[in-house]
């Protein structure tokens, strides 16, 4: 029966796409893509809890019928992932109805044809049990998504950037692939229930390799230092809606494809793999909020965010290998939840923020903050909601943020330093490293929604702003609603999660921090929503109001170029960390020359480009010098490529004889 | 019901008597300073007066203007139920809420910094943009020295780490007490705006940067922000002495172990202010490039205190 269903929901994901390719003219059918859409994303949600609350297993096989492997299966991981995308997809789908209005008839017809494709894959691959269905969504995944940033439009930059992200993508890919291709000799079939019964016999070698291969192949796609450049590129010139997905799931499906490798089919992981992906993890996370804290533009600054939240992920991934590599399940089991919760989480505030960047757009046409302002008092169920984003984001307690920091935290100190005590004094010392990412990200969500949301309109676009459309408040408020709740009550995923947690490390004890933080949070709400409202009675009983102009000094009146913007804000941390940042910049004096009474001075300073500048440049040159010493090789001289071929048959004689 | 008792009295005399700890502060420092000063009950009067003025807002404010005092007021008395006071436990204590603590006290800067900028106004840019620097880096060592802390003491909640030093004996925990005290110190200072950081008593530096966050304030929602920086102020100091030298506590719930708490602890308090009204004195305010050389020496002491903890307890 359910099998049933898990087919009709994937049939109807793929009808509304042909429904779309369809549509034209029609009205109707026109109507019907996105209520199509909504009720297979609402069946999919129906059979992900079923599978990641009660454990139940789906399984589709289509091997009969094909020359390979080709089967679906539904377990508890997969449940979770599956959830994760319909519940994000949901507000995506809901807030693309006004978002795709303003779309040319075909651009309209791709837009939603590639985006329920789009989602298809990405449900493809978290419920695929044999590799070649996970490299079919994989592929399709990365190729549909280049799709869907085409449709909003065609120029050399935004080919450029399409194309860096296509090159690393397909990169990853591979190095995906060759790590599942390394178990044919021991997998024939290469399902994942063959490969999942060989792993843990691998040789140790080859079991690192498989493990290497598949780290960098799936940290390509999600976004770790230093392979995250595609990231900052390719997110922003996709359509919001779509950014949202590619940050909020698409990214994690990485996650997955990582803890399915390492946990499930490789199982047992040694300690040293944990403090590799643990070091990454962190250099990933500080340097995404750093470079995230110097951005103006609103969509490329959640981008580095996000390669964050990428790092606080595999920190807390990271952890769980290291304990369990220690032997220590139990704190292996709460970092495991603690990096399954943080991707539920990020999901959330990540697509709502993104898809509050594309409300910004829609309404200000500019995501440029320093053009911004003043527009919570002008659209105010916006600015709540994305208010809810930065402080879910920020990590302060009462929404969801804060529950996933707070266990990163608790098994970092317990699984290090407390109960059980790993040789490694330095372990408890990168707590202070991620307080200080997590000082940063509030830092950087200050400036967002301050600089964005509130004092005065920095520009006339920003004055004038249109009204948000129902569909898309709806869809903001929707997620944070969930940012809010899970806060409150993260007890309600929490649970399921530890048994899900339990199917992958053997031997786990109930980690009572899970317990504490589920009864503790309802309490602390509670008492600040008690005090709150006494201040609130005691200030509102005595007070009357009176709106008057900004304190000027006694000046006529201010500006709103008097006030800070996102540039000054953010000014005195990028001092401290100027080393990280090494600026370009570039000023222009017109005419050159004079200095102090110019006709014109222009100011350029580009703060996110250091890593490219000092890592891949160099290799860049590395590779173009090396290959300008090989063309010396090229003489186009006939005698001397047959010097070459006498050569290299004689090495090869040599080589057989001796070898 | 006595330990609820307790639990509530340790609360409430950290919110009540917060305004006159500032009062205190400010006539110790007017007498070192050979001025006279005004009455130790002068903060509660200037609150009460606050409360009954007009509440004026900037004509480009939103509702996050006015909500922000209310937000800040309600989580700073939320973690003041976190401390322990007069005995070894706290209202609302529980396994790792070191962390909590501390990130409730960073929703109150959260919403100060957005309730600054949205005045409109230069001021509230600046106060915030530096806050956000001194916030950024105190909360490293903050979490650092707490980290140590509760390595030392197996426990990751602010009572346990109270109930287990109680019965250490001073000269076994000096070593990590000394480097993370010193650490904590200079980050209680950072957090709660005192000099050598920022100076309290000014609204005319160029430099000042929470009275330039709270600069477009007036009325009751002042008085909410007044408020909560006197507590936050306590619940710094109380930290400090619930963490470092809870001895005297009372672990009995007798009338007079309680008497004894609540003298021992006003002893405590009063060598910490006289400590802080005597570096405020005679020390001048740092260049605001020079702030974080200051909390890189908080970070570098709270790295060792955790390092030495981290080896010591193998």
């Amino acid at each position: 029966m359910t099998e049933h269903l898990f087919l009709i929901f994937l049939l109807s994901l793929l009808a509304s796409a042909g429904v779309a390719c369809l549509a034209g003219e029609s009205r109707l059918l026109r109507k019907l893509v996105p209520g199509l859409l909504v009720a297979s994303l609402v069946l999919g949600l129906a059979i992900a809890a079923g599978s990641f609350l009660n454990g139940k297993i789906i399984q589709l096989d289509f091997s009969g019928h094909l020359p390979f492997a080709f089967a679906f299966a539904v377990d508890r991981l997969s449940g979770f992932f599956l959830l994760l995308i319909c519940v994000l997809a949901l507000p995506v789908v809901l807030f693309s109805l006004s978002y795709a209005e303003h779309y040319s008839r075909a651009a309209w017809r791709w837009y939603w044809c590639l985006l329920a494709l789009f989602i298809l894959s990405m449900v493809g691959v978290v419920v695929s049990s044999t590799v070649f269905a996970f490299m079919l969504g994989w592929e399709l995944m990365t190729l549909l998504s280049a799709g869907l940033i085409m449709v909003e439009g065609d120029s050399d930059d935004r080919r450029r950037d399409l194309l860096i992200y296509l090159l690393m993508m397909h990169a990853g890919a591979a190095a995906v692939f060759a790590a599942f291709l390394l178990f044919v000799p021991h997998a024939p079939a290469l399902t994942f229930a063959e490969m999942r019964a060989a792993g843990s016999g691998l040789p140790a070698q080859l079991r690192m390799i498989v493990f290497l291969l598949g780290f960098a192949g799936f940290g390509m796609k999600a976004g770790i230092v230093p392979l995250h450049i595609w990231l900052p590129k390719a997110h922003p010139i996709a359509p919001s809606p779509v950014s949202a997905l590619m940050s909020g799931v698409m990214l994690k499906t990485a996650v997955y494809g990582f803890t399915r490798l390492t946990f499930d089919i490789l199982g047992n992981p040694p300690a040293w793999w944990g403090y590799l992906v643990l070091g990454i993890g962190l250099v990933t996370a500080v340097l995404g909020i750093l470079y995230a804290l110097a951005e103006n533009t609103l969509k490329r600054l959640l981008a580095y965010s996000s390669v964050e939240n990428i790092g606080l992920i595999y920190v807390a991934l990271g952890l769980a290998i290291v304990f369990q590599g220690h032997g220590l399940s139990g704190f292996a089991a709460l970092a495991l939840i603690a990096a399954l919760f943080h991707s539920l989480n990020h999901a959330l505030f990540k697509g709502l923020l993104f898809l509050g960047a594309g409300a910004i757009h829609h309404s200000a046409h500019t995501l440029d903050m320093e053009e911004l302002g003043g527009l919570q008092r002008r659209l105010p169920a916006l600015g709540i909601s994305f208010l809810v984003g930065c402080a879910a984001i920020a990590g302060m307690p009462l929404f969801n943020g804060f529950a996933s920091e707070w266990l990163i935290f608790m098994s970092l100190l317990k699984g290090s330093a407390l109960e059980a005590v790993i040789h490694f004094p330095a372990l408890p010392l990168l707590i202070g490293v991620i307080a200080l990412v997590s000082g940063l990200a509030c830092a950087c969500y200050v400036n967002v929604y301050g600089i964005t949301f509130l004092g005065r309109p920095r520009s006339v676009a920003a004055e004038q702003v249109r009204s948000t459309p129902r569909s898309m408040d709806v869809a903001l408020l929707l997620l944070a609603a969930a940012c809010l709740a899970l806060g409150i009550f993260p007890g309600i995923v929490l649970h399921p999660i530890f048994i899900l947690a339990g199917t992958l490390i053997p031997a786990a004890a109930w980690p009572s921090d899970v317990g504490v933080i589920s009864r503790a949070m309802p309490f602390v709400a509670a008492v600040v929503a008690l005090v709150g409202i006494l201040a609130l009675l005691l200030t509102r009983r005595f007070a009357a109001v009176r709106s008057v102009d900004t304190w000027a000094c006694g000046a006529p009146g201010l500006t709103a170029r008097m006030q800070y913007t996102a540039t000054s804000f953010s000014k005195p941390l990028r001092f401290v960390f100027r080393s990280v940042y090494k600026p370009d910049r570039k000023v222009d004096i017109e005419p050159p020359g004079r200095t102090y009474f110019p006709a014109s001075i222009s100011y350029t300073s580009v703060r996110t480009t250091s890593f490219e500048r000092s890592f891949y440049r160099p290799a860049v040159d590395l590779v173009i010098s090396a290959a300008q010493q090989l063309r010396r090789l090229h003489t186009g001289n006939i005698q001397a490529y047959l010097l070459y071929i006498f050569l290299m048959i004689l090495t090869l004689l040599l080589v057989l004889r001796f070898a | 019901m006595m330990n609820f008792v307790m639990n509530a009295a340790q609360m409430l005399l950290l919110v009540l008597a917060a305004p006159l700890l500032r009062g205190v502060i400010s006539k110790l420092k007017a007498r070192i300073q050979k001025r006279r000063g005004a009455s130790v009950w002068r903060p509660y009067a200037d609150l009460w007066k606050l409360l009954h003025k007009e509440d004026f807002v900037p004509n480009t404010a939103s509702a996050v203007f006015r909500a922000a005092p209310v937000i800040v007021f309600a989580v700073t008395v939320a973690a003041a139920a976190f401390l322990p006071l007069l005995h070894p436990a706290a209202f609302l204590a529980m396994d790792g809420d070191i962390f909590l603590f501390v990130y409730l006290l960073a929703i109150a800067r959260f919403s100060i910094s957005l309730g600054s900028l949205d005045g409109g106004s230069a001021f509230g840019g600046m106060g915030s943009s530096r806050e956000a620097l001194v916030a950024t880096l105190a909360e490293a060592p903050f979490f650092l020295v707490l980290t140590a802390l509760a390595i030392l003491a197996k426990t990751a909640s602010l009572s346990g780490i109270a109930a287990w030093t109680i019965h250490q004996d001073f000269f076994d925990v000096s070593t990590v007490h000394i480097l993370a005290f010193v650490a904590l110190a200079i980050v209680a200072v950072a957090e709660t705006g005192r000099v050598p950081v920022d100076n309290p008593t000014t609204h005319l530096e160029l430099t000042m940067i929470h009275e330039a966050m709270v600069l477009e304030y007036s009325g009751p929602s002042l008085a909410l922000i007044e408020w909560s920086q006197a507590i936050k102020l306590h619940l710094m100091a109380a930290l400090m002495i619930g963490l470092f030298a809870p001895w005297g506590m009372s672990e009995t719930a007798g009338l007079g172990a309680v008497a004894v708490a609540i003298g021992l602890y006003l002893v405590k308090l009063l060598c910490l202010v006289v400590g802080l009204c005597v570096v405020e004195s005679s020390v001048a305010k740092l260049r605001m490039y020079v702030v974080p050389d200051f909390l890189r020496v908080a970070s570098a002491l709270a790295l060792l205190a955790v390092i030495f903890t981290a080896i010591t307890k193998r």
